[in-house]
């Protein structure tokens, strides 16, 4: 399989310290990448760098098989990604200009982004707040709105940094379900960073754990979570006593 | 998306704004004023620096028009205190001076910063105090009167800016050799009208222009005057033109023919006609040499 | 009490009559003070943006020096201006003292740092998230900019407000620089101040109803614009 992005002995430094350190990594189209690991390892910056949103210290990145100049990303290729965060970030304004906002950019006519919002706060379930101000949504409606924005544009990847972290549990599960369910209807690859067990179980089908800046194990998700190395059996066990559901 | 519309609708509305400013020049509101004039060169610019109280007396907003349309000139009339208006004339920022303070003027002369020396008219200084006058001063002897309140220590309300009517005041302490210094002593460094004010305030006494007395009499209901008339009293008015030798940017074909304009006996007559309608008394009298 | 009724009636007096000499300086007034907080609006915002979203050497330097510009007495920016516009002075040659453009000069001078850095305070705001979010819904720097320029409308709308404030409030530099001339450079905050030192306040008292109402009617406009359509 041909990976769409591939990292080449990537570094990233902040003040002299190395906050991520990766010979090698691969994202294959198709793919549910899930990553986890402690607070500080590195995660949201590895998806960061993946998405073309940090510059990387050191080596290179490749999109489709060719290097992409570092800090001359085209447009375009931006413009194929897209990112929601744990914080929902809406823009004040009504939720049909939020979730509009990425077909706005893109100078799509009006027509058609009617259309489109139309269909996607369908698929979210959330027509009836199309009219609201986004800003006065519960954490629910904001995230179901957040995920909406990014999945209108019809990314080739979509970037995920602990979208349902902020959620109580039956919100968490409902909006897993409808996802997972529009995210493989739509056969989006995606990128996932989460610190729930649940989550990765539920939605990925392969998992890197990465540990101070270093992924330190990837592969099937199940085989992961069996399977724990040297280096991520403490981290993964941690996770296990707490949490027998996971195989 | 209509929000886009917010700032496109506030800068069109201040372009609005500014094209309005553009196309009518701020001249034009002041020239439509003193009646449009045949079509003519553009006027030349006269900075002319006088005191505050010359032009509160509002003698200049006749004078001055007439002087611009004979001889198609834009007067800036600068009102200022006298130490700054001399000033002014020494460094070149003015063209020509309409103050009355004898003896700073004399220097500025005498320095060769001021030429084409003038004297114009008069109005004189009185002394003015409360109704109950509790210093007793009376009659025509204003060296007497200030006398009596250092003794007394009557409350005096001086203008303390370095103005002529300051100067004036200062010149007969020191002739009476009077230190003037207290709680009874008090300085606003503010212009007439507003030290007319405080000395209404404080019931205190005040030397002052006629001409503002006059005009401001109606707002000071608890004083009066209680010194008036004697030579020492004489608010004495010169013009001179800034020494062109001394500043290349200096105007001095207009201020030549502004002093000329001041003393001609025209000038002269609309000058003691002033204020005659108003106050049925003259505000300036004729005192040319 | 009396003077007060007498100065409301002595104002509707003199806007009813259309009084040339009160109609000249209230528009002069108007002219001046839109055309500096516009000129200050221009600088400042772009200014106050660059400020607000970059770190770069020298900045906080270049912010103090701002912030201390807001608390520039408007007499203090008079003498500025009046030294650089003496005849003596480096500019002299452009005979600009004692003209409308000295004011609009001087205005800028103390509206600028206000707008700059009220604009720049919002600014500094954004969360570095928010900044990724957006250029990850496939913004480029320029969508970016106007994306947050809406968003911030209420605090930009403010920070020019305050600035028009400043500059519809100020007098003493405007008397220094410009002269108080009649028919040239008299608004109407320096002919307030004449008219006082002449003891004629009912007129004063007039004036300060007309730039009041000034005041109020562009603070209104843009009051408006800053709180129109807030979805809920
Ligand atoms: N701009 C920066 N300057 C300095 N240090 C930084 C910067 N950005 C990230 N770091 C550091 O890099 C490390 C990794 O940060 P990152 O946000 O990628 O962690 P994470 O794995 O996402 O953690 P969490 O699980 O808490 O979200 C942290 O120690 C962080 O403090
Ligand atoms: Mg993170």
């Amino acid at each position: 399989m041909n990976p769409l992005v591939e990292l080449n002995n990537i570094t990233v430094k902040a003040q002299n310290k190395t906050i991520l350190d990766i010979p090698e990594f691969q994202i294959c189209a198709g793919e549910f990448l899930g990553i986890m690991g402690p607070n500080g390892a590195g995660k949201s910056t590895l998806l960061k760098v993946l998405a073309f949103l940090e510059k990387q210290s050191g080596g290179e990145i490749l999109y489709r098989g060719k290097v992409i100049p570092k800090g001359n990303v085209p447009l375009e290729l931006r413009r194929k990604f897209s990112i929601a965060l744990q914080q929902s970030l809406l823009l004040d304004g009504t939720v049909f200009h939020n979730i509009a906002i990425g077909l706005t950019l893109r100078k799509l006519p009006k027509g058609d982004i009617k259309d489109k919002v139309a269909h996607w706060l369908e698929l979210f379930g959330i027509s009836h707040l199309a009219k609201k101000n986004a800003l006065y949504l519960s954490g629910g409606e904001a995230q179901r709105v957040n995920l909406a924005r990014a999945m209108i544009v019809e990314p080739e990847i979509l970037f995920l940094d602990e979208p349902f972290s902020a959620l109580d549990f039956p919100t968490k599960i409902k909006l897993m379900e409808d996802f997972k369910g529009i995210i493989e209807t739509a056969r989006t690859t995606a990128v996932f960073v989460s610190h729930d067990l649940m989550e990765i179980n539920y939605l990925t089908n392969r998992l890197a754990i990465i540990v101070n800046g270093e992924v330190k194990q990837s592969g099937p998700t199940p085989r992961v979570l069996e399977h724990p190395n040297s280096s991520t059996a403490s981290f993964l066990n941690e996770w296990k006593k707490f949490y027998p559901l996971a195989r | 998306m209509l929000r886009k519309r917010y700032f496109t609708v506030l800068f069109a509305l201040m372009l609005l704004v500014l094209s309005a400013c553009g196309n009518t020049d701020t001249k034009d509101t002041a020239a439509a004023k003193e009646k449009k004039t045949a079509p003519k060169p553009a006027p030349t610019e006269m900075i002319l620096a006088t005191t505050t109280s010359t032009q509160d007396s509002g003698l200049l907003d006749v004078l001055v028009p007439m002087f611009e349309k004979e001889n198609n000139v834009k007067v800036k009339t600068i009102a200022v205190g006298t130490g700054q208006a001399l000033e002014m004339g020494t460094k070149g920022e003015a063209d020509v001076l309409l103050v009355h303070a004898p003896a700073a003027e004399k220097e500025v002369v005498d320095a060769g910063n001021a030429i084409n020396y003038k004297r114009v008219m008069y109005n004189d200084f009185i002394l003015v105090g409360p109704k109950e006058n509790p210093a007793g001063v009376s009659g025509d002897d204003i060296k007497a009167a200030f006398k009596k309140l250092a003794d007394s220590k009557a409350t005096f309300v001086s203008r303390g800016d370095d103005s002529g009517t300051h100067k004036k005041e200062l010149g007969i302490w020191t002739a009476e050799n009077i230190k003037p210094a207290g709680d009874w002593y008090v300085s606003t460094g503010q212009g007439m009208g507003q030290t007319l004010q405080v000395a209404a305030e404080k019931k205190g006494y005040v030397l002052t222009d006629r001409a503002t007395w006059l005009a401001q009499e109606k707002n000071l209901d608890t004083l009066q005057i209680v010194v008036e008339g004697g030579k020492d009293l004489m608010n004495i008015y010169h013009v001179m033109q800034v020494n062109p030798e001394k500043h290349d940017k200096v105007n001095s074909k207009d201020a030549e023919k502004f002093v000329n304009f001041m003393i001609d006996s025209k000038t002269q007559d609309v000058i003691e006609e002033f204020g005659k309608k108003e106050y049925g008394q003259s505000l300036f009298f004729k005192y040319t040499e | 009490m009396e003077l007060l009724i007498d100065g409301i009636k002595k104002a509707i007096d003199m806007i009813l009559s259309g009084d040339r000499e009160v109609f000249a300086i209230t528009w002069l007034t108007l002219k001046v003070c839109l055309i500096s907080i516009l000129i200050s609006t221009f600088i400042g915002l772009p200014l106050g943006i660059f400020l607000g979203l970059t770190r770069f050497k020298g900045r906080r330097i270049l912010l103090l020096f701002i912030n201390i510009g807001m608390g520039l007495p408007p007499v203090v920016a008079g003498l500025w201006i009046t030294m650089l516009l003496w005849r003596s002075g480096p500019l002299g040659d452009l005979t600009l003292l004692y003209s409308p453009t000295a004011i609009v000069m001087a205005q800028i001078l103390v509206s600028l740092p206000i707008v700059t850095s009220l604009t720049c305070t919002a600014f500094q705001q954004i969360s570095e998230k928010m900044l990724l979010q957006i250029k990850a819904l496939g913004a480029t720097r320029m969508q970016t900019l106007i994306i947050l320029i809406k968003q911030l409308k209420i605090a930009i709308l403010a920070a020019i407000m305050a600035g028009f404030g400043r500059v519809i409030a100020e007098v003493g530099a405007a008397m220094m620089v410009g002269g108080n001339i009649l028919g040239d450079t008299r608004i109407l905050t320096t002919t307030i101040v004449m008219e006082v030192s002449k003891g004629n306040f009912d007129i004063a008292l007039a004036l300060s109803f007309i730039l009041l109402s000034l005041a109020l009617l562009i603070t209104a406009a843009l009051t408006f614009l800053q709180q129109r359509k807030r979805i809920s």
